[in-house]
């Protein structure tokens, strides 16, 4: 209980400041929390790197355009002493991704939220599903 | 050809060897008077289902002297606005001269020199966790983030005459009772106290005190004196959490950082709208 009960002050948390806990700079001035992002796509590259991990996704538009969205996480030491692995997403995988958009690059964000087809979720902090 | 030991070298070797002995002997912690029960897990900072430190006194060596090495997470003051009333000693509070409120009203997010992983100074802090290590003449902070660098502290030193302006400065420290003493000049003004950008100059002296409360916890106030920057000394108070189930990670800042040109706007909070 006490596990769910951090998990859910984190999600306030999340939610009150509307950015996520970023190390080294801050997180509203690069992305803008009212621009939400709900993608789909198909992950074409992973970088494990600091001081963000990022993957990059190919998103297919309705009129069959496809773009590439570079999506950030929180950096390796953080998402590993929460859970990730660095092939916890790989080339190939088909995911959904919530988020929030960069104010200054189109196809540039924050990854809150990444839902795989099998229903199992990891978030920009770590692998635990922090809807539950 | 081997060059023979003369006996007085030899003896000298010998004495040197034992006295190193005798302090490791003298650094090694006491066990526990009773073995932990069964370990807590819990949130600490970011970092969920950790290993939580059992209850327990603050640790000493054989010889004494506290016992800090561990890894801590925590930091001695807000670094998302070091004038926060919360973390400062009661009463206290920041006041600046005029060029100082000046700059800190017109700093941009993009030029603080965290976003630029350059150091982060002190008494910022940073969500990954840092390490204490004592040897006999030097102490060392380890730090995961802080640019994975590290300081050192020269233990009953003295400053140099004329130190040159460094990032974190010349550090000599000393034990008031169970209170690690840190006194540090010889900064440069380079680095910001907080996300907000209040500034600092060369003039800057920082006493920090580190005291380790109990097993898991430490207690950290920093007392910053700039004469060039603020109209008054004014102390931060904060603490650290034991994070006894895990290492430090690396954390290279400089390998990929594809955020500083799309930061934008004035200098904020890490969560700041």
């Amino acid at each position: 209980m006490r596990f769910f009960l951090s998990v859910a002050v984190a999600s306030v948390i999340w939610l009150a400041t509307g950015s996520p806990a970023l190390a080294h700079h801050s997180g509203a001035a690069e992305f803008d929390s009212t621009k939400k992002i709900d993608l789909t796509g198909v992950v074409t590259k992973v970088e494990w790197t600091n001081p963000h991990a990022h993957f990059y996704m190919d998103v297919k538009d309705p009129s069959g355009n496809v773009a590439n969205w570079n999506l950030e996480l929180a950096s390796p030491n953080v998402l590993i002493r929460n859970g990730w692995k660095r092939n916890s997403v790989k080339p190939g995988d088909t995911v959904s991704v919530t988020g929030s958009r960069a104010k200054d690059s189109p196809y540039y964000g924050s990854a809150s939220m990444i839902t795989f087809p099998d229903g199992h979720k990891l978030s920009f902090l770590g692998a635990d599903d922090p809807s539950k | 050809m081997k060059r023979p030991i003369n006996k007085n070298r030899g003896i000298a070797l010998a004495c040197a060897a034992l006295l190193s002995m005798s302090y490791l002997l003298a650094q090694t912690p006491a066990p526990p008077a009773t073995a932990p029960t069964t370990a807590k897990t819990g949130t600490i900072g970011l970092y969920r289902n950790q290993l939580l430190a059992p209850d327990g006194p603050a640790p000493k060596f054989a010889d004494g002297t506290p016992d800090l090495s561990g890894a801590w997470l925590g930091s001695g003051g807000s670094d998302a606005d070091i004038s926060n009333p919360k973390s400062l000693k009661l009463g206290d509070t920041v006041s600046m001269l005029p060029w100082a409120e000046e700059i800190v009203k017109h700093r941009q997010s993009k030029e603080d020199p965290e976003a630029n992983c350059l150091p982060a100074g002190i008494p910022r802090g940073s969500p990954y966790p840092w390490r204490i290590v004592q040897t006999p003449t030097h102490y060392f902070i380890l730090y995961e983030g802080n640019i994975h660098s590290y300081r050192q502290i020269f233990m009953n030193g003295k400053h140099p005459d004329d130190p040159d302006p460094t990032w974190y400065g010349h550090s000599i420290g000393h034990w008031e009772g169970n209170t690690l003493v840190v006194d540090t000049v010889g900064f440069n003004d380079k680095f910001w106290f907080d996300y907000k950008g209040h500034p600092h100059t060369e003039k800057l002296h920082t006493i920090e005190r580190y005291t380790r409360t109990d097993l898991g916890h430490l207690s950290i106030e920093v007392t910053i004196d700039d004469p060039g920057a603020y109209t008054k000394p004014f102390t931060t108070v904060g603490k650290a959490v034991l994070m006894p189930g895990t290492e430090l990670l690396e954390y290279i800042c400089q390998e990929n950082n594809q955020d500083l040109p799309l930061l934008t706007g004035p200098a904020r909070g890490p969560g700041a709208q």
